[in-house]
């Protein structure tokens, strides 16, 4: 049954902002072999496989979209605050405690979610945005599930001196011309055999 | 000394000692906060494609799509012989490129359907966003009973779970169905009243 082959790693979350007017959401599910990339809007799902062997990188970007929204709320809520204190009027009063109360709910809930962050997954072929993974906790918990994972798929995790090592023997190779850089950031390099 | 992994911001290639770390490292180029996590396969050659070798000796198989094509092993699907140019490798099974889109159109490999129609939700929308405006239900309470018979086989979601959608959007339809006729008994008794 489908509820015994995935396992829920994230909850379904909005593509963008923008997508969340057309229902459009996506979600990570883990499967055996692989991490399920799930994208519905509510009628279809498309799903996109990426396979722990060929997982190459897990990138995690810090953003400023937390401390943005946090501003964004906050402002507001100051300038309400004394207006409510200030006016005799009790039904202007309730409304302007109302609002203020609700930016404060929508700011304690954005203040416990959490920094905010970008998530890229790198195969050979391609680099996807992951959009469930929007926050850093949430991120990291995630990646420190896939990591031991994609490491046991993969033969074993890289330590910051195989990587040197690496590095070294890819940089000796590729004065041979095997990697060629495809100047859109988008694709990855093209590697020639 | 750079990997051909690139800044998600300012797509400057990232260079040793800001792989694997445990916390977040700044950007060298732009300064942003990163966490990236390379694996094994981000150091492993693409293998390059095979052409299929010419059959020489007289009695040698060839491939059933490429009959000069030495055969090198059966389909796994419909048990052809095949080249190695005509070998399509997934999850450790052998295919030939016709079995691949043959499977993939028709859901028997699971692992290449990457689209589904969820035709329990569809029918759930159809038994219940009409009750909003209840006049619409005569024409879509049939509708939703309909989808829920026909699609009641069609494979669900990947991830999300058994038939409760359809069950509730049969009874709805059942009862919006049963309120019409209801109604329309009840007026046409008044009538001839």
């Amino acid at each position: 049954m489908a509820t015994t082959e995935y396992q829920r790693l994230t909850s379904s979350r909005a593509r963008s902002s923008f997508a969340v007017a057309f229902m459009a959401r996506t979600s990570l599910w883990l499967g055996a072999d692989h991490l399920l990339f799930v994208e519905s809007n509510g009628y279809t799902e498309a799903y996109k496989r990426f396979y722990f062997r060929d997982i190459q990188a897990l990138v995690v970007q810090k953003t400023q979209k937390a401390a943005i929204i946090n501003a964004v709320l906050a402002i507001p809520l100051v300038l309400i605050l004394p207006f409510a204190l200030g006016t005799q009027a009790l039904g202007l009063k309730i409304f302007l405690f109302s609002l203020a109360g609700l930016f404060a709910l929508i700011l304690l809930v954005n203040l416990l979610l959490g920094r905010t962050c970008r998530c890229f997954l790198r195969t050979a072929v391609q680099i996807e945005q992951l959009p469930p993974l929007d926050r850093l906790g949430r991120a990291q918990k995630v990646f420190a599930r896939l990591r031991p994972l994609i490491a046991a798929a993969q033969g074993g995790e890289l330590s910051p001196e195989t990587i040197s090592e690496l590095m070294r023997q890819q940089a000796s190779s590729s004065e041979a011309g095997s990697t060629v850089s495809t100047g859109n950031p988008a694709i990855p390099p093209r590697v020639d055999s | 000394m750079s990997l051909p992994v690139q800044c998600p911001k300012c797509s400057a290639w990232l260079l040793e000692g800001i792989f694997n770390q445990p916390e977040l490292t700044p950007c060298p180029a732009c300064g942003v906060p990163l966490q990236v996590e390379i694996f094994p396969a981000l150091f492993r050659k693409i293998a390059p494609g095979q052409s299929g070798e010419t059959v020489i000796v007289e009695g040698e198989s060839g491939c059933f799509y490429h009959p000069q094509k030495k055969a090198v092993l059966p389909c796994d699907g419909c048990g052809r012989f095949l080249c190695a140019l005509c070998d399509c490798q997934l999850n450790g099974q052998h295919f030939c490129p016709a079995c691949l889109e043959t499977g993939k159109t028709r859901g028997r490999i699971k692992s290449l359907d990457n689209q589904r129609t969820l035709y329990d939700s569809i029918a759930l929308s159809l038994a219940v966003y009409p009750l909003l405006i209840f006049y619409f239900t005569v024409i879509t309470a049939p509708m939703a009973l309909f989808v829920a018979i026909r699609y009641w086989k069609s494979p669900p979601s990947l991830v999300h779970r058994g038939k409760i959608r359809f069950v509730v959007a049969v009874i709805l339809a059942l009862l919006q169905i049963a309120g019409w006729g209801i109604l329309i008994v009840t007026l046409a008794t008044r009538h001839r009243s």
